[in-house]
């Protein structure tokens, strides 16, 4: 089984991809207030975006 | 500090759909050539005079057209068009590259039409869902890497911090699709119409169903996911029911997809314990993908009635529910002893057309029955009851087909397997193909019936298509300060 | 016209425009504000607030919306799950009292959020904790992938260099669960170590590192004398399931934290500070010094103790003193810090502040006197220092012993009894089960602020009770009307008498205000005078002079009257026309509470500083027979010494500054939270929820807890008995033991969560 030794190193290498993926998602705030995230799509929320100099949590107007 | 209006700019930013609208066609379009095929090859199974001695209609060739098209085609072109839609939707702003997205969209089309060409002419590499030659490989490799840059793009300047939940779908599907593209077609091209793959034998096999069960894994589960994580809190006006689920669900399909791939090669010349893993594996796989359609379904929970008098809800939820089936069954297909029994049968071909046709195509006509008339500035299709009967129609055509194709792959499994006390074989071969004739023919009927339910789509499409105008959507901006 | 006095601490009290101001001084802004350099160079304000009245998802947008229109805000992010605001502004254009009237506009509370950097410490922690866990789960699910050929293969399945292969992806994979999220182990163990003493991460740092060393050996080198076996598996999982463990505990402790703050959150204080040329300005309470005048109108508190330059009041000393008869006040007599100012606006001048006040000085007699230590938690520790040495003892003798019978098993079974071993269980034991409790009783408005307490509430026998204000509530109730003269409509001379009262704001007199039918006009009535302790007179418009007071006085204006009465006299001229029978409004669960504390055979007790007369009357009424009135502090002190010396367990209810050294010398102390601020923050258990019924139900949870605690450490010890010696006869695999040792954890855990929920009142 040869290509195993291709196939896991990647495996291995794919892994510190998805831990260091989820590192910048757990850190970037990706995970704070999830309930109302799940909201927000319906446009329920009603709230002002900002101007482009921010990233913010904000929904505007229908979808 | 810059002021924008609140109400909609006619000059303001808007989103970019006109790509949208053209995958969303051209998805149609191709579920029709994609199922048109499906049946003729079903027709040729049932009664093989019908390749008419035509090489490039031989059953041999057009197997892979049909299963090309319906997956990359229509399913391609299902996917682009909703991650586009709805990756601009979440992040409230248009399109990264938008020139580029075009390109895939053009580069796309044209991989699809180079395919229907040289597939039937006998150009294959070999490999299932990856027979397309080295050129277009190539091709698709470049449209693939043009796509995850308007994706990942347009998530890099989102307005919005959060990445909804059906993003990381996407991402993860395109992401992985790429990975598994490049592997798996390694290959050593010897002229314009033909290659070599890298890997030989066994080891050509495991990369071969490493690369076939991520694909599915990937590509018809993880990206549809994606579409169905959207449109169903959309269509039912719901959130869903548990985001923080559905976070948890992605995360968990990630840990373990990678593994499962070798319960396509139970008793094969691969060694038995890679074989085991494989199927500890993707019994495990059963957890994260029934929590997703657990989440799913029960978004609906308090909106019951919402199903009786919406078909395009009927669709989104009914292909949940056959995702729940599909991701059953295949676990238990992939216990060796049941796979002994189903390995090589139509029992496979059942299990691949429930999720197919009940998982990823009514999700994706649910999403298109959603998209299509925004792309025309409607809230509903011409015709809200030919989506209703369409539903039906399709929902028939299924059951009859995976019916048969049960009944029938048992049966082969059971008539191959039975021996006579000397040990020689019961039934031969072709006794087996013809007790079989009868459940080709209802599957034939299944498969027709769902052909004319995407003939029904058709139609309305372009009844909806001309009879609306495109309004373009504005972003919302910046709110005026006092 | 008279306010109310009333001390809450519900987070959207209602401000007035000097509370918010307040939030301007950079004083109080520090707590909740942080400030930065903006993009352009110029100063940015980042503020945070704790909202309330959020009920709904759109809620938490209609705030930001709100915010956001405010001219000066940058940016403006509403956390709902938390009730949470942050809100960026710029100074020069907008103040933080502006960003707090935007949301009160908006129809929501929001109050500066002090507790802001206590929060962003526990949410990084926590952060950090999920991280920890995360890797170690991901990693696990990997490892196991690769392990599992190991065990689904027949021998020689697997050729050797896949199997090498395999290892070293498994051993890889490792890596950085070892290296980060077994971190805290290894860090505490260290800590423990240096300290000389053996703490319960030396085992597990000592099994983990074992683990990995003896793998990577066979790993390197199979044919070593680490064998070829490896337990990356076992040592990924077990990990994983010891961060879980601690991830639990650690979200419960949060829990508790968050009520606690949640339920002290409130506007800073701020006063009215006159300059010498008159005029005023409004400050931060902190900014006072000794010498400042201070305007302080009716219905605010004092701010320092101090002494009155103008006017004439009457003030509630009810934190000192725990009654609530006003105490008069004029130019020349001192004022204590905290009292309330109850009639007119005064100047004072402050003398002593903060830390000098009498208020400071009782709070810190009371603290002097607080030396428990939790016992629990002291017997585990005892236990744990000769637990440990024995686990490590037997783990090396078993190493000794299996080196000569087979060398290649005594790494691990060595390994198997320190991890099997491992005293989480008798260390989560107590602590899991306190945190579920105080998190179920906080959510309930029982605050536990020392979580020892828990115990010293279930071993109560006894339960003595202060009587106004804890037993009653702070108003007094209009019971009957009699009128004296035949004829006289007793309903017309309640309305008069009404009127008459609405010009004082002695509780007896807005008893009365509040029975009457109609509000009363005070008009017609002039020549007010308001004797204390007697009563009030006035001239109506007819011209006839009439009190309303004591009866002695109405009846006889020589006379001085007596102490004991329970009414209040209407009359003209020396005759009494009319009697209004005033009792003590008892809390609607007073009687409901004593009697089950009866039946859950406790003994109650009544301890008052009131007059013994009224003392017995309320004592009659619920049914108490021990009863102490015209008690003083030391009486009351007194009195639990004596019950504590003949043996008994004391639980002191009460709210009053007076209160407090009393508070701190009973073995449990419960006061309520609109009590003074001292006995709050002397008292173990503090209702935020102004029900009694919470002291029985409290200690009923109190119960239960050390029930389910003594369940927890039974368990441990039969495990440990029964497990230790499987895996010194090397009848234990590695992996047995960490999921052994995992799965008692987690029991332990799941035990302790049963407290989590209050059980429903019985009866």
């Amino acid at each position: 089984m040869d290509i195993l030794y291709m196939l896991i190193p990647l495996s291995v290498v794919l892994v510190f991809a998805v831990i260091g993926i989820f590192a910048w998602a757990l850190h970037g705030g990706q995970f704070d207030d999830l309930e109302r995230e799940g909201e927000r799509i319906l446009g329920a929320d009603e709230t002002a975006a900002f101007p482009p100099s921010g990233k913010v949590d904000s929904d505007q107007g229908r979808q | 500090m810059v002021n924008n209006s609140l109400t909609a700019a006619k000059n303001g930013p808007v989103y970019d759909d006109g790509v949208v609208r053209a995958f969303s066609l051209a998805a149609v379009l191709w579920g029709v050539v994609g199922m048109l095929v499906g049946v003729i090859i079903a027709a040729q199974l049932t009664w093989p005079e019908l390749n008419l001695g035509i090489s490039f209609l031989s059953y041999g060739r057009l197997r892979p057209l049909h299963t090309n098209a319906v997956i990359f085609a229509f399913g391609g072109c299902a996917l682009f068009a909703s991650s586009y839609y709805v990756v601009q939707r979440t992040s409230q702003v248009a399109l990264f590259a938008g020139k580029l997205a075009w390109f895939t969209f053009w580069g796309w089309q044209l991989v699809i039409v180079a395919a229907a060409v040289s597939l039937p002419l006998g150009f294959t590499q070999g490999k299932e869902y990856a027979e397309l030659e080295w050129p277009i490989d190539l091709l698709i490799a470049v449209v693939w890497v043009s796509y995850a840059i308007v994706f990942f793009g347009t998530i890099g300047v989102r307005k919005v911090r959060h990445i909804y939940v059906a993003n990381w779908f996407f991402g993860a599907f395109i992401l992985t699709i790429a990975l598994l593209h490049i592997v798996n077609s390694a290959a050593i091209p010897v002229s314009l119409t033909k290659s070599y793959s890298a890997y030989a034998g066994v080891q050509d096999a495991m990369v071969q169903w490493w690369y076939g069960h991520n694909a599915v894994g990937f590509f018809l589960t993880a990206g549809f996911l994606g579409m169905m994580y959207y449109f169903i809190p959309k269509q039912a006006e719901r959130p869903v029911y548990s985001y923080r689920l559905s976070i948890v669900h992605f995360w968990a399909l990630i840990f373990t997809y990678m593994w499962a791939g070798p319960h396509h090669l139970h008793y094969t010349a691969l060694p038995d314990w890679t074989q085991s893993v494989g199927m500890l594996f993707s019994l495990v796989l059963l957890a994260p993908s029934w929590g997703g359609m657990i989440n799913g379904i029960m978004t609906l929970s308090g909106a019951w009635h919402k199903l009786r008098d919406d078909p395009i809800l009927k669709f989104l939820i009914v292909s949940l529910s056959f995702y729940g089936m599909s991701t059953f069954e295949g676990p238990m297909m992939s216990i060796k002893t049941v796979n002994a029994l189903s390995h090589y049968t139509d029992w496979t071909v059942g299990h691949v057309h429930s999720g197919a046709l009940g998982w990823v195509g009514l999700v994706s006509m649910g999403t298109l029955y959603y998209l299509i008339p925004r792309m025309f500035g409607r809230k509903q299709m011409y015709s809200v009851r030919a989506i209703e009967l369409h539903f039906w129609i399709a929902t028939i055509g299924i059951v009859l087909y995976i019916a048969a194709m049960w009944i029938a792959g048992v049966m082969q499994g059971l008539m191959w397997r039975a021996i006579n006390p000397d040990g020689t074989l019961v039934y031969s071969f072709v006794e087996s193909v013809k007790a079989t004739f009868p459940f080709y023919v209802i599957r034939l009927l299944g498969g027709v019936l769902y052909l004319s339910g995407m003939l029904i789509m058709a139609w309305n499409v372009i009844k909806t298509a001309t009879s609306g105008k495109y309004e373009p959507v504005p972003i919302p901006a910046v709110a005026a300060h006092a | 016209m008279a306010v109310a006095p009333s001390m809450t601490s519900s987070v959207a009290s209602a401000a007035s425009a000097n509370d918010l101001r307040a939030l301007d001084d950079p004083l109080n802004q520090s707590a909740f504000t942080t400030w930065t350099q903006g993009k352009g160079g110029e100063r940015e304000a980042t503020s945070q607030f704790r909202l309330s009245g959020l009920y709904c998802a759109a809620c938490a947008g209609l705030i930001e919306t709100a915010l956001q229109g405010v001219d000066g805000v940058l940016e403006a992010r509403v956390h709902s799950a938390t009730s949470l605001a942050l809100v960026r502004w710029d100074p020069r254009r907008t103040r933080a009292s502006a960003l707090v009237e935007a949301v009160q506009r908006a129809g929501y509370g929001a109050v500066p959020d002090a507790a802001a950097s206590a929060r962003t410490l526990r949410e990084a922690e926590q952060r950090k904790a999920l991280w920890r866990m995360f890797v170690a789960g991901f990693c696990m699910m990997q490892v196991m992938m690769y392990a599992t050929p190991a065990y689904v293969a027949a021998p020689g399945d697997i050729t050797p260099d896949m199997q090498r292969l395999l290892q070293w992806a498994s051993w890889v994979l490792s890596l950085p669960v070892m290296l980060f999220s077994a971190g805290p182990f290894f860090s505490g163990a260290w800590r423990s170590l240096r300290q000389r003493r053996l703490g319960m991460d030396v085992p597990v740092a000592l099994g983990i590192a074992v683990t990995f060393i003896a793998s990577s050996g066979a790993t390197f080198d199979p044919g070593g004398h680490f064998g070829h076996e490896v337990y990356f598996d076992s040592l990924t999982m077990f990990v994983f399931f010891l961060l879980g463990g601690r991830y639990l505990e650690l979200r419960a402790r949060h829990r508790v934290a968050l009520a606690l703050e949640a339920g002290t959150a409130r506007l800073p204080d701020s006063v009215q500070r006159v300059r010498d040329d008159g005029s005023t300005d409004v400050v931060a309470v902190a900014r006072l010094a000794a010498g400042d005048r201070v305007r302080v109108p009716a219905g605010q508190a004092f701010p320092a103790d101090g002494v009155l330059l103008e006017g004439r009041t009457l003030a509630d000393e009810a934190l000192l003193t725990g009654e609530s008869a006003p105490v008069p006040k004029q130019d020349g007599d001192e004022v204590v810090a905290g009292s309330l100012n109850l009639r007119s606006p005064v100047l004072m001048q402050v003398l002593r502040l903060g830390e000098d006040t009498r208020q400071a000085g009782i709070v810190a007699l009371m603290r002097s006197a607080l030396t428990q230590r939790p016992r629990l938690v002291q017997q585990a520790e005892r236990l744990a220092g000769p637990f440990l040495w024995t686990v490590l003892a037997l783990a090396a003798g078993a190493a000794a012993v299996w080196s000569i019978v087979d060398p290649s098993r005594a790494v691990w079974v060595a390994v198997s009894v320190l991890i099997v071993t491992c005293p989480c269980a008798l260390s989560l034991a107590a602590p899991s089960a306190l945190l579920a409790a105080t998190g179920a009783l906080a959510r309930r408005g029982v605050l536990l602020q020392r979580i020892e307490a828990l115990e010293g509430l279930a071993g109560v026998d006894t339960v003595v009770f202060d009587k106004t204000g804890t037993l009653t509530r702070d108003q007094l109730e209009l019971v009957q009307v009699r009128a004296l003269r035949e004829g006289d409509d007793a309903q017309a001379l309640l309305s008069s008498a009404a009127a008459l009262a609405s010009l004082s704001s002695h509780p007896a007199s807005r008893a009365l205000v509040q029975a009457a039918a109609a509000t009363p006009s005070a008009a017609g009535w002039s020549e007010v005078e308001e004797h204390p302790g007697q009563g009030l007179q006035a001239r109506a418009a007819d011209g006839i002079v009439w009190r309303l007071g004591r009866q002695s006085w109405v009846a006889s204006p020589a006379s001085t009257g007596d102490t004991d009465d329970e009414a209040l006299w209407f009359g003209q001229a020396g005759r009494v026309l009319a009697a209004f029978e005033l009792h003590e409004q008892l809390r609607d669960d007073a009687q409901a509470t004593i009697e089950r504390l009866g039946r859950e055979g406790l003994h109650v007790a009544l301890l008052s500083g009131d007059a013994p007369g009224r003392a017995q009357a309320l004592a009659r009424r619920l049914g108490i027979t021990d009863v102490r009135g015209g008690a003083t502090p030391a009486d009351k002190l007194a009195a639990v010494a004596a019950w504590q010396a003949e043996g008994r367990r004391v639980a002191m209810v009460g709210d009053g500054l007076n209160d407090a050294p009393v508070l701190a010398r009973s073995d449990v102390s419960i006061a309520f939270a609109h009590g003074s601020a001292v006995a709050r923050s002397g008292a173990d258990v503090v209702l935020l929820g102004e029900r009694l019924a919470d002291v029985a139900i409290a200690r009923v949870q109190a119960k239960r807890t050390l029930r389910v605690i003594r369940q927890n450490l039974t368990w441990a010890a039969v495990y440990n008995a029964a497990c230790v010696p499987l895996a010194l006869m090397g009848w234990l695999p590695p992996w047995a033991a960490g999921i052994g040792m995992a799965s008692s954890s987690l029991l332990v855990v799941l035990n302790a969560l049963r407290v989590s929920r209050i059980e429903a009142d019985e009866g």
